[in-house]
């Protein structure tokens, strides 16, 4: 990566030039009896020798020098550079061609060789770590591994991996996996997250969290500045890995996906880079690797960096699924606990109020009047459990439906069979709608059937006396809409969308001896929406109120 | 479980003079609620046995042949429901089932397991009385309504073997698909029917749009039968398990508090 004079290379510069200088010295003393062949295979041989041990550079410098001796101490006339014979030209020009040429070959050699090593080297790696990310217990443990080697491998100075979350009201944050610095260096390097991204779209906290929404990556540069790595990004992660790796899904790594770096490479002024990390075109977290001194990546590098990406990627995803697994079963054991509390409730209050009821129905038949109110008082408290165990359901998502196709006829039917008996002389009519045809709807029955009675016992609690509450129905569009209306007080304008709230009448003064516990329309407009249907408040012309309900209607493709 | 099976000589009726006392065996792991279903049925010239738990129940059923079984749900040592398959295995005796749970679909598989009839707990004496005595002579009652003998009702009349329905004196016509639905609604009077077994009577097996319309079917023929179909007293809709057909003319309604 850095050409500089370490020690080793100055080691075998000297090395090569005594070489030189004993062949040369040795050869002068036979000089008589030596061919111009043996000459130039000695040379030769040192001239490779160099090259071997001080690379492309000393093996070049040292054909120069081989030249220049043998010219001028072993081709006559001596100790000139002048040539007597012309054809001794020849075997000069011969000679400095075949040594320059073997040292390049074997320079290319070496250097192929020690790729393949690398490349080995990496590929081990590699598959330790795909091995290992697999089987950490925990995803954080196989992150940290592959920051480990991503850090040494590119002898930078960090990496690190973050995890990026999406909250509710879409903004991305992120949260610090895995870190590998180099031994000795504990500071950072470059901006991280504090400061804005001074980028296009510079919306985001940090270069990170643009990276992380963007899924472009970023380079830093070393004065602090940042820029899309623009070049590079499509190619990089951007909206995707290359065309055939997305093809196959997430499971076929990015070869070449990385490859764009070298258009960027070579600019030398970026300390780090910012990659977004992705799993079927989601960006899932952010790789950063940073290096105080300056980052310039080898395209083998690239690829390696970009395969590591990957297993990055997949980490962060497997960490992130478990973490959802084990918040589902979390939810799942709170359900189970809601189900067992409800199904407890409801026995351990049923029970008592059933002997309550029974035996105070046993008295009441007798002619016991303090009797009928302990059983009325029964029935009102189961109702209220009922209402409390609906609430719960409601608001626990654990309510269940069974839509049918079912007919207005005997939801009203089951209704008033439901209040048969009103007090004080009220009664319930049903008006309009006689002339037509069966009304059908799909809806639960049920819970239905619960909205209208509750709206029934509603409206009885608010008409005077001897007045009747009507129930209508009739096909409106795509609903069913029932009508139940009396001609009681009605609800002030300020208070029509609050009587759907839970416990409202009593906290409001209306009448909380009548038997209502201000859940009755809550849980009414809640079961209504569960089935797409509706309930809703109308005052009534000439005074009194309108609830107006509506199930979502059916057609019947059928003769009668 | 060696508890000894109570039994109740009903006060009213101690020489047994009238006839055979039926003999009910109730089935109810809590002692108030058995207290409360026998202060509901003892006044009435029953015999009743009692059992706190479904072994003891199913031995008392099959040691002392009782004419109805009331039966819990929840049983302390085996599931109401594995009670009502075993005793249905030998026996045909009515069987009430008393449950706290407000499941519909757990009241159809009762009765699709064999139950003849069902009180949601808390109940009123009363009601259970009703359905007591309505099991009861529904048992005695040979051959079943409508066999033979024309059906009177009200203002309706249903003669079954010349397949003809009069309401205050005038003909009805019924269509087949009706017809069929009021046979086995009659078959099954005074009980509660479910859905499926409504249509698998009417239609047999065959599954097709005709069982999506059934409440369809109903509600015509409630329109046919009923004075007010909005208000109905012979086709009573038994809400999230099927339908009802009433023979007895409805108890006057609690006077008004």
């Amino acid at each position: 990566m850095k050409i500089g004079l370490a020690p080793s290379t100055i080691r075998s510069w000297l090395l090569a030039a005594l070489a030189l200088a004993a062949a040369t010295i040795g050869m002068l003393a036979v000089r008589s009896s030596l061919d111009r062949a043996h000459v130039a295979l000695v040379y030769l041989l040192i001239v490779l020798c160099g090259s071997a041990v001080g690379g492309r550079a000393l093996g070049v410098a040292l054909a120069a020098l081989s030249f220049f001796l043998f010219n001028y101490f072993f081709l006559p006339p001596y100790r000139t550079v002048a040539v007597a014979n012309p054809l001794d030209w020849l075997v000069l020009a011969a000679f400095l061609v075949t040594s320059v040429i073997a040292a390049q070959l074997l320079d290319r050699a070496q250097e192929r060789a020690a790729a393949a090593e690398r490349h080995a080297n990496e590929v081990a790696r590699l598959s330790a770590l795909g091995v290992e990310t697999l089987n950490a217990v925990r995803a954080e443990e196989a992150l940290g591994a592959i920051a480990d080697v991503i850090r040494s491998t590119l002898d930078v100075d960090r990496c690190e991996v973050y995890v990026a979350a999406r909250d509710p009201a879409a903004a991305t944050s992120l949260r610090v996996m895995a870190v590998a610095r180099r031994p000795g260096i504990a500071g950072e390097v470059g901006d991280v997250t504090r400061g804005r991204a001074s980028v296009a779209g510079g919306e985001s906290d940090s270069l990170m969290t643009w990276v992380a929404e963007h899924g472009h990556a970023m380079a830093e540069r070393l004065d602090g500045t940042s820029r899309i790595a623009s070049r590079i990004a499509p190619r990089l992660g951007g909206r995707g890995w290359p065309r055939d790796a997305e093809k196959d899904g997430d499971t076929a790594p990015p070869g070449d996906a990385i490859a764009g770096l070298e258009t960027w490479h070579d600019a030398a002024d970026t300390r780090s880079l910012a990659i977004p990390l992705q799993v079927r075109g989601r960006t899932v977290g952010v790789l950063r690797i940073a290096n105080a001194a300056g980052l310039t990546l080898r395209p083998d590098q690239h690829q390696f960096l970009s395969a590591l990406a990957y297993y990055a990627a997949l980490g962060v995803e497997r960490s992130r699924l478990t973490a959802e697994a084990e918040r589902a079963e979390a939810l799942r054991e709170v359900d189970r606990l809601r189900s067992a509390f409800l199904a407890s409730v409801s026995h351990d209050l049923r029970t008592p109020l059933t002997s309550i009821k029974a035996i105070a129905n046993t008295i009441a038949s007798s002619g016991d009047e303090r009797a009928a109110v302990i059983e009325e008082e029964a029935d009102r408290l189961n109702r209220f459990v009922a209402d409390l165990l609906d609430l719960s359901r409601l608001s626990g998502g654990a309510l269940r439906l069974q839509p049918e196709l079912e007919t207005a006829d005997d939801l009203i039917g089951a209704a008033r069979e439901r209040v048969r008996a009103l007090p004080g002389g009220r009664r319930i009519e049903v008006v309009g709608h006689d002339a037509g045809g069966v009304l059908v709807g799909r809806f639960d029955f049920v819970h239905s059937l619960h909205v209208l009675v509750n709206l029934l016992e509603n409206a009885s609690r608010y008409a005077p006396p001897d007045t009747p509450i009507e129930i209508s129905v009739e096909r409106g569009g795509d609903v069913l809409r029932f009508t139940v209306s009396d001609r009681g007080p009605g609800i002030p304008e300020h208070d029509r969308e609050r009587v759907f709230e839970p416990f409202y009448s009593a906290a409001h003064g209306r009448p909380s001896d009548s038997g209502s516990a201000g859940l009755g329309l809550s849980i009414a407009r809640g079961l209504a929406e569960a089935q797409g249907g509706a309930l809703r408040y109308e005052p009534r012309p000439g005074g009194g109120s309108v609830f107006v309900f509506e199930l979502p209607a059916a057609d019947v493709h059928e003769e009668f | 479980m060696s508890r000894i099976l109570e039994e109740t000589p009903s006060p009213s009726d101690p020489g047994g003079s009238g006839g055979r006392q039926p003999s009910i065996l109730v089935i109810e792991d809590e002692p108030r609620v058995r207290q409360a279903v026998r202060e509901a049925l003892a006044g009435d010239a029953n015999r009743l046995l009692e059992a706190g738990d479904g072994a003891e129940g199913l031995l008392a059923a099959e040691s002392h042949r009782p004419d109805l079984v009331v039966l819990d749900l929840g049983l302390p040592d085996r599931d109401g429901f594995e009670v009502l398959r075993a005793l249905r295995r030998w026996s045909s005796v009515p069987i009430i089932v008393l449950t706290a749970r407000h499941a519909d679909d757990d009241k159809v598989r009762l009765l699709d397991a064999g139950a003849d009839d069902y009180v949601t707990k808390p109940f009123s004496s009363a009601e259970l009385r009703a359905r007591v005595h309505a099991q009861l002579r529904r048992a005695r009652m040979t051959p079943l309504p409508g066999g033979d003998v024309p059906v009177a009702v009200g203002d309706l009349t249903i003669d079954l073997a010349r397949r003809r329905v009069t309401r205050a004196g005038e003909a009805v016509h019924l269509t087949p698909t009706e017809w069929g639905l009021l046979e086995t609604l009659l078959e099954h009077a005074g009980r509660p029917v479910t859905h499926r077994q409504l249509f698998s009577a009417v239609w047999g097996n065959a599954s097709g749009d005709a069982q999506h319309y059934l409440r369809v079917y109903v509600a015509h023929l409630r329109r046919k039968l009923e004075a007010d179909p909005y208000n109905p007293r012979r086709i009573l809709t038994e809400p999230g398990v099927g339908y009802r057909l009433e023979l007895d003319e409805p108890a006057t309604p609690a006077a008004p508090g």
